[in-house]
């Protein structure tokens, strides 16, 4: 990297500024979805290869729902909520009768129910994907001084970042969180102690999933839907957690920022490669802790 | 146990009812293109069954293998001016470093985390694939990909243009890598593969080096399917994208769960049953994918041997009736 000058350094300070504000807001993306796949797996021991489907619906919903009421801050609300409703729906009549079998036939279901979404998606809002515009309350920059930021990505940071909060309460400080925890270490003995685990499955499963609905929804106005978005998602997803390690709160949160910023740099360095560097970075953890961050052996 | 002697009871059945296929598939299809498509995806199929059928190992990542046999034997024959032979070879080389290089790095962890590692690996495959739009063509594909005759020390053999030839040249190499996977499958190597899927923990206390077993595994794996995608990129004369994507690696795993794990002539029956229904389903309703969906979450619900256990256990139905 080149010495920073007063005077031609400031724009190259600016600007890597810029993309470490953009990395956080796409780590705090790929946090809110990997946090989703995270709690589902720790309590549930169940993989969900939809989960990339699920986020490419929430972007959909962002497109359809700002068209049909035009309010965003409704959208907001609405999205996740159709996600998590249709994952409970899903939870009760269709992965339930799964729990029992082993990982690779949650895989096939899951995989199925992925391609259901993406090809329903195409069905519904055809193959070409949609641009999503940014919410008029949200529209131009922020200025701070000389350095100028949009207002919509600012808003993304801080938004994920209460959602990350509210979830981390929920999880740490209620008795719902203290259950899905005590779950992840033995759901028998949880259920032997008087919990209806049914009910707790279920709407574990309809809280990760509207996480990567909510990831969805946010993430839309920046970069649109598109049907095919769901594996590239689901890819990303694995890598954050393969890094944080599997069932780790902190692991998702450290490992989706660590993603965000390194894709994010890149592509100021080398654009066509930003995409590729996220899987050299996943590499270089695997070879110093083969078991992530945050894993346990 | 009751599993090993029934396979080992149906080993001459199975390899003649294997021989009586390929010799049916391109006098029952419409084209021989179909049919080589067919046996070289029932190829790849036969090898991810290999590691999830018998060691247990379930890797979505061999996507990255087939496309990279794909790309290397391409780029071998394009740039480097070189024989089908040599192409092929090139393929299984690279197809069992790259295998032994992921296997490294993912093959001590189990279950659900080694999908995920095979699966995010194979995505480095893809963006690398992307990112090198100069040597792969990137979003367009690999296009010109020649199908050489085949050739030894110089002399011309045998000219593969035709698409009956390619397909007897193809379906011969099936039928050695199934009788070598037979073969490995009957041997110590095989029964200990099948130990670790049975219980890990439980093989390595009796003195085996599970790693080293499943690293075995992973590497004749990954040789085998990058033969297959080379074949593949020779069939269509074109690279796409798709061979190193998710998608592929996606379709492999169904191939081989429909058709039935741990049976290789179930190999041969789920490629053959997506192909067919790609190819029928396509032509009617581009959205067919969905149907795949639904008919995947069918048979987790309903029919989990695949195809093949969903025959075997006919056969059985019929026979015990017989006896009564």
């Amino acid at each position: 990297m080149p010495p920073l000058r007063p005077n031609s350094g400031c724009g190259m300070l600016n600007l890597y500024l810029f993309q470490i504000l953009n990395g956080l807001g796409l780590g705090m993306i790929y946090f809110l979805i990997s946090v989703g796949l995270t709690i589902i797996f720790g309590l549930l021991n169940f993989v969900n290869f939809a989960h990339g489907g699920f986020f490419m619906l929430g972007c959909y919903l962002c497109y359809a729902l700002l068209q049909l009421t035009g309010q965003f801050w409704l959208t907001l609300l609405l999205g996740p909520l159709i996600v998590a409703a249709l994952a409970w729906v899903m939870e009760k009549t269709l992965i339930r009768r799964i729990y029992h079998l082993p990982h690779t036939f949650h895989i096939l279901v899951t995989v199925g129910v992925a391609l259901i979404l993406q090809e329903s998606a195409i069905i519904v809002w055809g193959p070409i994907g949609k641009s999503i515009p940014i919410p008029e309350a949200l529209q131009g920059v922020v200025i701070m001084g000389k350095f100028a930021y949009p207002k919509y990505r600012l808003f993304l940071i801080l938004f994920s970042a209460a959602i990350g909060f509210i979830l981390w309460l929920l999880l740490e400080r209620t008795r719902f969180g203290a259950l899905v925890r005590a779950g992840s270490e033995s759901t028998e003995m949880v259920s032997l102690l008087g919990t209806n685990i049914y009910k707790l499955f279920s709407l574990t499963f309809a809280l990760g999933v509207g996480l990567a609905g909510l990831a969805g929804v946010l993430s839309g106005p920046i970069r649109g839907a598109q049907p095919f978005m769901g594996p590239e998602v689901l890819g990303i997803a694995f890598v954050v957690v393969v890094i944080g390690g599997m069932g780790s709160f902190l692991g998702a949160l450290v490992g989706g920022l660590l993603i965000g910023l390194v894709q994010s740099l890149m592509t100021t360095i080398w654009p066509e490669g930003a995409s590729l560097m996220i899987y050299g970075a996943m590499a270089a953890v695997i070879l110093l802790r083969p078991y992530g961050l945050f894993g346990r052996a | 146990m009751k599993r090993l002697m029934t396979s080992k009871g149906l080993f001459g059945g199975t390899t003649l009812a294997v021989l009586a296929i390929l010799v049916l598939l391109p006098l029952v299809l419409p084209s021989a293109t179909l049919a080589t498509e067919i046996v070289i995806f029932a190829m790849a199929a036969l090898a991810c069954n290999l590691l999830l059928g018998y060691g247990g190992l379930l890797s979505f990542g061999q996507g990255l293998f087939f496309g990279a046999g794909s790309y290397l034997s391409a780029l071998a024959m394009i740039h480097g001016g070189v024989g089908l032979v040599t192409a092929l070879v090139i393929a299984i080389v690279a197809g069992a470093l790259i295998a032994t290089f992921v296997g490294m790095l993912s093959i001590r962890r189990t279950g659900i985390y080694f999908v995920m590692l095979t699966l995010a690996f194979s995505q480095t495959g893809y963006f690398l694939a992307y990112t090198l739009s100069k040597w792969t063509g990137g979003d367009n594909g690999l296009l010109d990909v020649p199908r050489p005759g085949l050739s030894l020390f110089g002399v011309d053999l045998v000219d593969l243009k035709g698409a009956h030839a390619y397909y007897v040249f193809v379906a011969l190499i099936f039928m050695a890598v199934y009788v070598g996977a037979r073969r490995v499958i009957d041997s110590p190597f095989g029964s200990t593969l099948v130990a670790i899927r049975e219980n890990e923990s439980r093989a390595s206390a009796v003195g085996f080096d599970t790693r080293h077993f499943k690293m075995l595994a992973f590497t004749l794996s990954g040789a085998v399917t990058a033969l297959a995608g080379a074949l593949y990129g020779m069939l269509i004369n074109y690279v796409p994208l798709d061979n190193i994507a998710m998608a592929m690696s996606e379709n492999i795993v169904i191939m081989t769960v429909i058709g039935g794990t741990g049976s290789l002539l179930g190999s041969l029956l789920g490629a053959g049953t997506l192909v067919l229904m790609g190819e029928i389903l396509s032509s009617i309703w581009p959205r067919w994918p969905l149907l795949l969906g639904v008919l995947l979450i069918l048979i987790v619900v309903f029919l989990r041997g695949g195809v093949w256990g969903g025959v075997e256990s006919l056969i059985g139905r019929m026979t015990r009736k017989d006896e009564a």
